[in-house]
């Protein structure tokens, strides 16, 4: 194994610490959207990830898709749950954005339902890659 | 009350969905700006063509 570089800071990390922040990039990047990449100073994905996220979300709730709640009742409601839930504060905030409500009587409201999914679905994407590049797994 | 539901057409929801899809897989599978900007634009293409080509197809049907 090659000796690392003097100037590379990397190496002072243990891997307890290495750990540590990874668990606080994971935590940070779930609640908001791309906070674990702004915390690894990587600014670019950070604001793709937020506006991603965020974008389908809202449009999702603009939508009046469903959104559903902790105890979904079946497999498939817990599912949901999870993919929507994946979005972090966005979906905290769902109340927020649709004080009205689902709608899904109408086929907007049913798009509205999967804009929302995916929202939850990229956060998770980027919450993979935040704690991958945390872990040193990926530049 | 604090944001208002807003009526957004078919085709405006699918290129929103598209475009914000594209970018986020774009910037997770592709290294360089180049290669995440040109990956962003074919899967734009992709996901507006195989819609549009799906929609067409079930033309038939709705009639």
């Amino acid at each position: 194994m090659s000796e690392p570089p003097a100037n590379d800071t990397r190496v002072a990390e243990t891997p307890s610490k290495q750990s540590s922040t990874a668990i606080l990039v994971v935590v940070a990047a779930w609640i908001v959207p791309g906070m674990g990449h702004l915390l690894l100073g990587r600014w670019g994905r950070a604001i793709l990830f937020f506006v991603a996220v965020g974008g389908l979300a809202v449009t999702g709730y603009l939508l009046r898709g469903n959104i559903f709640p902790p105890r979904g009742g079946d497999v498939f409601g817990t599912l949901a749950f999870l993919a929507d839930a994946g979005s972090g504060i966005f979906y905290y905030f769902a109340r927020f954005f649709e004080a009205a409500g689902p709608d899904v009587s109408r086929a907007a409201g049913d798009y509205g339902t999967r804009f929302i999914a995916a929202a939850g679905v990229v956060n998770l994407i980027s919450v993979c890659d935040a704690h991958e590049i945390a872990t040193r797994r990926r530049s | 009350m604090l944001i208002e539901a807003k009526p957004i057409g078919h085709f405006p929801a699918l290129l929103i969905f598209a475009l914000l899809a594209s970018l986020a897989l774009a910037c997770v599978t592709q290294r360089t700006t180049v290669e995440r900007a040109k990956y962003a634009a074919w899967s734009l293409f992709l996901f507006v063509a195989v819609a549009v080509g799906i929609a067409w197809a079930m033309y038939p049907l709705s009639r």
